[in-house]
């Protein structure tokens, strides 16, 4: 057995600071990884490396790719795939599972009151700014009932597993959250090379998804249709995330379509087809609000359908997810979803919130004065990580800088506790060994009329780099097969 | 007592190429409540493409358009007739305290309701805060300060046909001091925001038989919510409340809300678009 090690893991170092998912604290693996481990362990680096770049071309041959924007060149990559899955034992995905769908189902209930009757606002809760300064918040929304009562049809709930063993949220993804295919494709890219692996363990399948999507969208079908034609809206083939819209398509046995494949008239939709006009009911659409109707919206947008908006708020057609969806996952709004949970489920999150302490309110600001060094300060109306002081790398220069900065401006800054995210062995292609990477996980949570559904697996994304946390694909981010075992 | 009236609005659209695909969306036809009823439209266009009603966003009738073959130039024409009731605008009850105006104005839930009225928007973006420009008598009722400010913007901008257009800032309106009904109604709505009254922009049409300023195309004003008493419309264009002349067809954040027309052309080229309007009453 010693002598199987040492063939791949034999030069996989351990740093004891980080939480890693393969040990035990004290440094045996853990019962779930054993098999896999062994499994593995037959293998030399070499029959790795093969297996590997088969996954590779794999990928390559499937199509699923991304583009890179360089300056003059755009870059057809593939999302890094590492072969080696992430075990989620059944007690820890049922905190997960449940744990996200509470958060999509508050957030639903968030939405339908902030575009009805603002009960939270008007209690204080959630402060009116937060929404009254959002470019995101659709003051056309108003009043709309959406088909179904559902506006974040689909979640991507951001997860990580802190260095204390408990899972927290990220980030809540309600827009346009996309992953989904890869998730099915790493699973089928894994079968392909090791598909033995797969007869000692008792996986949940992630190839119910797009079934499970396309029934849960059904069900949120406008009033009076019967049986509703769906289809999936996309920018086009030059999007990034083009691969997944036609892949979801496909899998649903639904249309693929653009802007210019429909119109409107008295306020019902329709897509051509060389059969004639057809009705449309259910449009999963990968668009962003702004472009969706350039006679509601902008103008200039040809991605869109003239017309689509005022057929949504007739109620003749759903569109998935709502607009004005957005307004829920601002940073800002992320602060408040423990209070948000409590609010409308009467229920304590199952999932935790990174705390977030608001400089301006003077007791938190004295704390994060005190206490720079183990946070990291964020200013609040700033996207993609600009201006955040991460305490433990800051020098004592900076340090004071900060602190000048933020007690002068209060108001524009929060602050988080050091996140460390967990660790998991990736193949490393520089040094062909296991080392350790930090790891995150995106679930995908649909709700439909009355019904819900949790992906039993996600989207591991892994830092590619050492000692680097943001798992992100457009910052040399791969990603793993997600094993979710049965009892 | 109401009277009756007749619009015509008219559109003339003359483009420099061939335009293969284009839609158009008005947002023209007069609104409908207990002061303005039973309202007649009768849409026509040059090239007699098929036409639909609609609603905006907002709740607003809109009439759609969309070109079934290639053009060069359409001429729209719309016809409105109905019946507008003769009121007078000072003809309410007063909130019978001031104080209590303010406080209402203060409350958390006040602000929630009319949130959407009181947000800031690139439009009604104040260069320096409204304090600095005009201050409320709070000795005054919110009526009487607003009645205040509608004179007080119609000293400090001239109305002046073609100084600006819909992209125009209140700061570049300020610094010129120049402006038409757009340009006024944005001044107003800003600054009453800015202390607390909701407000919010209306389109529609002004009998110009009484001699106000209005041009002959679509005018604008502004209405403001009072508590206790509802919204009220100021016409800071003219000075003057909004009256049995002003005829409502929307209202909006800003003019970006109301805009009379959207057209989305799929061609090249420059394009000119000449607005006519005249509006007729029979007393």
């Amino acid at each position: 057995m010693e002598n199987i090690e040492s063939q791949i893991f034999s030069s996989y170092q351990r740093n004891p600071q980080l939480l890693d998912e393969l040990h035990e604290k004290d440094g045996s693996i853990k019962k779930v990884y054993q098999t896999l481990f062994e499994l593995y362990g037959q293998h030399s680096i070499q029959d790795y490396v093969n297996l590997n770049n088969k996954a590779k071309a794999s990928f390559f041959n499937q199509g699923i790719t991304f583009q890179v924007y360089g300056d003059n060149t755009v870059q057809e990559k593939i999302f890094p795939f590492d072969l080696f899955p992430r075990i989620i034992d059944p007690q820890e995905w049922e905190v997960i599972e449940k744990g996200s769908l509470q958060r999509s189902r508050a957030l639903n209930l968030f939405l339908w009151d902030i575009y009805h009757d603002k009960r939270i606002l008007k209690e204080g809760i959630v402060p009116l700014d937060l929404i009254s300064t959002s470019a995101n918040y659709l003051d056309q929304m108003v009043g709309v009932d959406p088909p179904g009562g559902i506006y974040n049809h689909i979640s991507g709930t951001d997860v990580i597993k802190h260095t204390d063993g408990q899972y927290y949220v990220l980030e809540d993804n309600i827009r346009c959250p996309s992953g989904v295919s890869y998730v099915i494709c790493n699973r089928t890219a894994l079968k392909r090379a090791l598909f033995g692996v797969f007869n000692h363990y008792k996986t949940f399948t992630v190839t119910d998804y797009a079934e499970n999507l396309l029934e849960l969208l059904e069900s949120t079908k406008p009033k009076g249709v019967d049986v509703p034609t769906c289809v999936v809206i996309t920018p086009g083939m030059f999007n990034s995330a083009f691969y997944e819209h036609s892949y979801l398509a496909k899998t649903m046995g639904v249309e693929l379509v653009e802007g210019r494949d429909l119109f409107v008239e008295n306020d019902f939709v329709y897509m051509k087809t060389i059969k004639g006009p057809e009705r449309v009911d259910v449009i999963y659409r990968r668009v962003d609000d702004l472009f969706l109707d350039p006679l509601e919206f902008k103008a200039d947008s040809s991605l869109g359908v003239p017309g689509l908006f005022s057929a949504y708020k007739k109620g003749n057609v759903t569109l998935a997810n709502a607009p004005g969806t957005g307004v829920a996952d601002d940073k800002a709004v992320y602060t408040y979803m423990p209070e948000i949970i409590k609010y409308y489920l009467k229920e304590e999150p199952i999932l935790n919130n990174v705390h977030t302490y608001h400089c301006s309110r003077p007791k938190e600001l004295e704390y994060v004065l005190e206490n720079i060094r183990t946070l990291v300060i964020k200013p609040v109306d700033e996207a993609g990580g600009y201006g955040i002081s991460i305490g433990n790398k800051l020098t004592d220069e900076q340090v004071d800088a900060v602190r000048k900065e933020v007690r002068q401006n209060p108001r524009k800054y929060v602050a988080q506790p050091i996140m460390s995210l967990s660790v998991h062995p990736t193949y490393i292609d520089e040094t062909q060994s296991f080392e350790q990477r930090h790891v995150d996980l995106r679930t995908f949570t649909v709700l439909g009329r009355d019904k819900q559904f949790v992906l039993k697996g996600g989207l591991t994304r892994v830092a590619l780099k050492k000692g680097n946390l943001i798992v992100n694909s457009s910052q040399g981010g791969g990603s793993k097969d997600t094993w979710v075992l049965k009892i | 007592m109401y009277n009756e009236y007749q619009i015509t609005y008219t559109a003339q659209n003359t483009y420099e190429h061939w335009v293969d695909k284009a839609y158009w969306q008005f947002m023209v036809i007069p609104w409908e409540d207990n002061s303005q009823k039973n309202v007649q439209v009768a849409f026509e266009n040059s090239m007699h493409f098929p036409m639909e009603f609609s609603h905006n966003g907002y709740g607003f009738r809109t009439l759609r358009c969309h070109s079934v073959d290639p053009f060069k130039e359409i001429t729209f024409k719309a016809k409105f007739s109905f019946l507008k009731m003769e009121d007078n605008p000072f003809s309410f009850v007063p909130n019978a305290s001031i104080s209590w105006e303010y406080e209402q104005l203060a409350q958390l839930t006040h602000k929630v309701d009319f949130d959407q009225f009181l947000k800031r928007t690139n439009l009604t973006h104040l260069p320096s805060p409204a304090a600095s420009l005009f201050t409320f008598d709070g000795e005054q009722s919110i009526f009487d300060n607003l009645l205040a400010l509608n004179g007080w913007i119609f000293d400090q901008i001239y109305y002046t046909p073609g100084a600006t257009d819909v992209h125009t800032t209140l700061k570049e309106v300020l610094d010129m001091r120049k402006g038409v009904c757009q340009d006024f109604t944005h001044l107003f709505c800003a600054i009453a925001k800015d202390h607390g009254v909701p407000a919010r922009y209306v389109s529609g049409y002004l009998n110009q038989d009484g001699g106000f300023f209005g041009d002959t195309q679509m005018h604008a004003w502004a209405e403001a919510h009072i508590p206790g008493v509802g919204w009220k419309g100021f016409d800071p264009t003219n000075n003057i409340l909004a009256n049995a002349n002003h005829v409502k067809v929307c209202h909006g954040k800003d003019y970006t809300d109301c805009a009379p027309l959207k057209g989305i052309l799929f061609g090249q080229g420059e394009n000119t678009t000449t607005h006519s309007v005249s509006v007729h009453s029979q007393q």
